[in-house]
């Protein structure tokens, strides 16, 4: 991973990896997204969360170029992304993994992962069986299964099959949607044990969007609640999960 | 004897002809009715080539693939790619509208006369107990083979084939592994005209072509496609054999009825098929929408 960002003078500024300002964004007539504001900082693991609907994977789809913004801007490794294509982004090292795995039903486990090293280039094939054995080893289950048509395991399996795909990118900065929508809690766990271990020995940044408030503020360093399109509240993980508003708000209390 | 080998021949060159139609429609939900003009493209380049450059027409072949191919990128580039994500009708037309200009096209550079491409193996064959091959078929049906499997493994082995179907599987999921779509349909749609040209290269050497012909070849081609089902090309060969089966069978087993039917024959089956498969005979789960 190249250290800082060209130009920069502030340790602050080349710690920065993400940042987002004054974001607008909508489908069609319709505004999703007023003036967000966010960052993500290297190796910092920060959590989305918010209600349904909220605009959380609006956000996700925006940043990783699906979406065009309406206005504002976005900044990924010091370059400005607000109007990149998604093809062009993923490559640059934002992977997104979107809501629903959205995993490539008809292909095996494998060429699900190789895909997701596609902006590679050939004669990196050593690279890639690398990072194929890496993933294997945090998800032992996705070797067993490598042969297997992505779209017949269960959703655990293919949430680590969409997960790995990531990572085959070799993201910089891995944005998740909503991991642990419909999946057992124990298998919740597993994947984020897993994350956990990537991410600490990767120095990886990860932003996790979230319905489930607990399971994400406890693993991120930093959280934002998105309402309604805007940011509302924001602070360190721990702050928020001891704050009385999204106590009250998201965990029922 | 004769008409077990008359159907095999058949419902191979069957396979070349609706090979690139079948890959368009799986990979990028277009119903392509340019698909049948395309091909008589392609034996139009091969007749010029074979008789201009006194080629054997089975070199002809990559000419028309070569120039077929460079029109389709074109044409995906282009032209479809602008309405892509518009509704399947607005694609419907607008290859519609393509076949029309082709076809009017072909008809000004070449007249509406009847074509055949004379091959240097004319009349050549193999007899086999009391039936005749005819090397021409035989060759044909051996390169349509060819092509399918080399387009099956192509999909299936290659980096960039796994792109296409990713593609056709969910196109912003590819986007977000950094596939760039409009490249991945122009590439499809090229290497589905060029399976065409070399169906068309086929084709002249076996029967008379005009340039009106082509339609009868894009409903062709959708009955076979819908026989055989989408997702992987072999599916095509066994639409291509079920097609050719009832074209080649039902003369034979219904003499009085069989001769002009054929065609009423095989799209009633289709009808069925569709009836109690929608997916074809051989479709694959999780391939198209």
């Amino acid at each position: 991973m190249s250290a800082g960002v060209t130009g920069s003078t502030s340790t602050t500024e080349s710690d920065l990896l993400l940042y987002v300002a004054h974001l607008d964004v909508g489908y069609g007539d319709t505004q999703v997204l007023w003036d967000v504001g966010m960052e993500v900082r290297r190796g910092e693991v920060v959590a989305m969360v918010g209600a349904n609907g909220a605009g959380k994977s609006t956000l996700l789809t925006a940043l990783s170029g699906l979406l065009p913004a309406w206005g504002g801007q976005v900044t990924f490794e010091g370059q400005d992304i607000a109007r990149a294509r998604a093809e062009h982004i993923a490559a640059l090292g934002l992977i997104h993994v979107p809501q629903g795995r959205r995993l490539f039903a008809g292909l095996t486990v494998e060429d699900n992962l190789r895909l997701g090293a596609y902006t590679r280039r050939a004669g990196t094939e050593r690279g890639i069986h690398e990072d194929l054995d890496r993933v294997y080893a945090l998800f032992p289950k996705l070797r067993e299964r490598r042969k297997q048509v992505a779209g017949l395991m269960s959703g655990g399996e293919q949430q680590m099959c969409a997960i790995g795909r990531g990572l085959m990118g070799r993201p910089a900065l891995l944005l998740i949607d909503e991991l642990s929508l419909g999946l057992a809690p124990i298998v919740v766990d597993d994947i984020l044990a897993a994350l956990d271990t990537i991410q600490k020995r990767e120095q990886l940044s990860v932003l996790l969007v979230e319905q489930d408030v607990q399971i994400a503020l406890e693993r991120a360093h930093r959280g934002y609640v998105i309402e309604n399109g805007r940011i509302v509240i924001q602070g360190s993980a721990n702050e928020l999960l001891h704050s009385p508003a999204v106590r009250a708000a998201y965990l029922g209390e | 004897m004769q008409p077990i080998v008359d159907w095999l021949l058949l419902g191979s060159f069957y396979a070349a002809v609706a090979l690139g139609f079948s890959l368009v429609w799986g990979i990028m939900n277009i119903i392509n009715l340019a698909h049948g003009v395309f091909i008589i493209t392609g034996a139009y380049i091969a007749y010029q080539v074979a008789t201009n450059l006194h080629l054997s027409p089975f070199l002809a072949l990559f000419f028309s693939m070569g120039m077929l191919f460079a029109l389709g990128w074109i044409i995906q580039y282009g032209i479809i790619n602008r309405v892509i994500r518009g509704p399947l009708l607005v694609t419907f037309l607008l290859t519609f509208g393509l076949e029309l200009l082709l076809t009017d096209t072909l008809q000004n550079l070449f007249t509406s006369d009847n074509r055949f491409i004379n091959s240097t193996i004319e009349g050549a064959g193999i007899n086999l107990g009391s039936a005749h091959i005819s090397l021409v078929r035989f060759i044909s049906a051996a390169i349509a083979i060819v092509l399918t499997a080399a387009l099956a493994a192509f999909l299936s082995r290659t980096r960039l084939g796994n792109a296409i179907l990713a593609t056709g599987m969910d196109r912003d999921a590819a986007r977000l592994m950094g596939i760039d779509i409009r490249q991945i349909y122009a590439l499809t749609f090229a290497i589905s005209a060029a399976l065409a040209g070399a169906a068309g290269a086929l084709l002249g050497q076996m029967q008379a072509f005009y340039p009106t012909r082509g339609e009868l070849f894009t409903l062709r081609s959708f009955a076979i496609v819908v026989l055989g089902g989408l997702g992987t090309p072999w599916a095509v060969v066994a639409g291509g054999m079920v097609f050719a089966f009832i074209e080649t069978f039902l003369p034979v087993v219904l003499p009085r009825v069989g001769v002009g039917y054929e065609n009423a024959v095989a799209f009633a089956v289709f009808v069925i098929v569709l009836l109690v498969r929608p997916t074809g005979l051989f479709g694959k789960a999780f391939y198209s929408q």
